[in-house]
């Protein structure tokens, strides 16, 4: 089944903090909406999700191409919380609870509980009283618990945001292996680059309410076009234009600081220098502002701080001033799914 | 101390011998305090849950009303209930004065605020997006509703007990609105209040131990049923 919306402007108060004009996710795809706190993450997700106040919000929903009714969509979707929500008793009966709330039978929905315990590494905790897990348990529980539902639009908000890196990387790895060949559509919201580049084949980039790009998951992720997308991709450094042509934003990790001026470099004066353990971190005062350089290991050659600096940027990309954000990807890549943004594609729904 | 002896074996014996004035009375507290409880139940546990869950004008007036309500003197409600009730008063017309009917009304009265107030604090402990995630699992509002009700259950049950134990143990309000009449309206809080001031210690202890077992008993009930749902850790 597939999710979108046309014209979805969400309220609160009488300021509104969700706009987007068109947006869809293609049946057995995944879109990530790749956005800084506040953005609107959230209120997007339970906008299409019919899970806010309807008179909060305007605009259609669609299923499958349709407006959606909410009792469509409670049958069709199934969420994952950023804070795992977990009722009392047992881990098993939580991942049935969502079967049970749809009205199956207790022994029924237990039985069909089984095999999503298996697929998200829960089965030893199922007779575990379920507020006696660690957090990653919790959310793993949680994701076993949507997914039992069989639902054909799956949305996840910040279901990784509080775990730790080598439990979000498990569940990370878990999900994809269970969304791979499923005909959901699956909607993931996040706040890491990593995340959407794992799972999602399209990627919108929220901010302020607004899609401010959407596309491919890696050309997005690569293309900025104004500052607040830089920083939220990871260009945090912006860098004077070459002589007038647009002005420039480099990653951290992409910058060095040495004591020679080289063509190209940017001058400026280092504030400091903090070892990091595998990396060294050089923040250097320019002209255009701050700028931090990530150097591999220890940074012998990096001038103290006060001494002058000039930096080097390995690879840069120009903010595209005036260039619509939401760019069509070249040609519909095989298997990315239907259209999305303000493009329409020729692909019958 | 041979007044205290002296009144526990005549409890004793009232209640072995199945004396019949006793087992009425008792069977009255029973059902006037169990349904005045129940009917708190059905006004508060709604109200609770919407102070709880809704956004509406009033709604901190209606909780702090509640929960002044929780130390309300049963006095102060027998006194509006009888004015209420009384023959020329607004529901004179249902002639309901000096009547169970009349003590179950005070009671509830005495009980539903704290209902109101419990039910609100036990909502409120429940994670606030908790409904929006059982829609979000496909239930419709009112099974949300219903399942934000079974997660509170351990504190709704204690919120039945806290009003059932106002209800049984007050005197005032069954005394003003019921009048003690014997064989119609007499409790067992009103009947030992009687048995002290006549000077029969002895039967005013029985009618306490009675009423102590009848606590007892209905608590009982209601905290195996709570912790029977509690899954141990």
């Amino acid at each position: 089944m597939s999710i979108g919306c046309r014209d979805l402007r969400v309220r609160a108060g009488h300021r509104e903090v969700l706009h987007v004009d068109a947006l869809d996710v293609a049946d057995g795809s995944t879109l990530a909406v790749l956005g800084p706190n506040g953005a609107g993450k959230s209120t997007l997700l339970r906008a299409l999700g019919l899970l806010l106040p309807p008179r909060r919000v305007t605009g259609e929903v669609l299923l499958d191409g349709r407006p959606a009714t909410v009792d469509g969509m409670r049958s069709a979707v199934a969420a994952v919380l950023q804070r795992p929500i977990l009722r009392r008793g047992t881990v098993a009966a939580n991942v049935a609870s969502g079967l049970r709330l749809r009205g199956a039978g207790r022994a029924g929905s237990l039985a069909r509980v089984a095999p999503w315990l298996d697929a998200l590494g829960v089965a030893h905790l199922a007779a575990r009283d379920a507020r006696t897990l660690s957090g990653g348990e919790a959310q793993r529980v949680s994701v076993a618990r949507a997914l039992a539902v069989g639902p054909r639009v799956l949305l996840l908000d910040e279901p990784f945001a509080a775990l730790d890196a080598a439990t979000r990387a498990d569940l990370l790895a878990d999900l994809r292996a269970v969304l791979d060949g499923r005909r959901t559509a699956t909607v993931l919201v996040t706040h890491d680059r990593n995340e959407a580049r794992a799972l999602a084949t399209r990627t919108a980039l929220l901010v302020g309410g607004r899609v401010r790009g959407l596309g491919p998951t890696a050309e997005v992720l690569d293309r900025p076009v104004d500052e607040d997308t830089a920083r939220l991709l990871g260009f945090t450094n912006l860098l004077p234009p070459d002589g007038d042509g647009p002005r420039r934003v480099a990653r951290p990790e992409d910058c060095r600081a040495g004591p020679d001026p080289v063509a190209g470099a940017v001058r400026g004066t280092v504030r400091r220098v903090v070892g990091l353990g595998e990396v060294t971190r050089v923040d250097v005062d320019t002209a255009a502002g701050p700028v931090m350089c990530l150097h591999p290991g220890p940074a012998p050659a990096v001038p103290s701080p006060g001494g002058a600096a000039h930096v080097v940027a390995s690879a840069t990309r120009a903010l595209g001033d005036g260039v619509d954000p939401v760019r069509p990807p070249a040609s519909p890549a095989p298997g990315t799914g239907g259209s999305a943004g303000r493009v329409r594609s020729g692909r019958p729904r | 101390m041979d007044v205290l002896l002296d009144g526990l074996v005549e409890a004793l014996r009232l209640l072995a011998t199945g004396d019949e004035d006793t087992w009425a009375i008792t069977a009255l507290t029973l059902r006037v305090s169990l349904g005045a409880t129940a009917v708190a139940l059905l006004v508060g546990v709604p109200l609770g849950t919407a102070v709880a869950v809704a956004r509406f004008p009033g709604r901190r007036v209606l909780l702090a009303g509640a929960n002044t309500g929780m130390g309300l003197p049963p006095v102060v409600v027998g006194l509006f209930v009888t004015v209420l009730l009384w023959r020329s008063g607004p529901l004179g017309a249902f002639g309901l004065l000096y009547t169970p009917a009349a003590m179950v009304i005070a009671q509830a009265a005495i009980a539903t605020p704290v209902v109101v107030a419990l039910v609100a604090v036990a909502l409120q402990q429940v994670d606030p997006d908790f409904r929006v995630q059982m829609q979000a699992l496909g239930a419709t509002p009112l099974r949300a509703h219903l399942a934000l009700l079974a997660e509170a259950r351990l504190p709704l049950l204690a919120a039945a007990m806290a009003a059932f134990g106002a209800v049984v143990s007050e005197v005032g309000a069954a005394q003003m609105v019921g009048g003690n009449l014997v064989g119609q309206t007499r409790v067992l809080t009103t009947a030992a209040v009687l048995a002290t001031s006549r000077g029969q210690f002895a039967l005013a202890i029985a009618f306490g131990l009675i009423l102590l077992l009848i606590a007892f008993a209905v608590n009982l009930v209601l905290t195996v049923v709570q912790q029977r749902t509690a899954v141990p850790r």
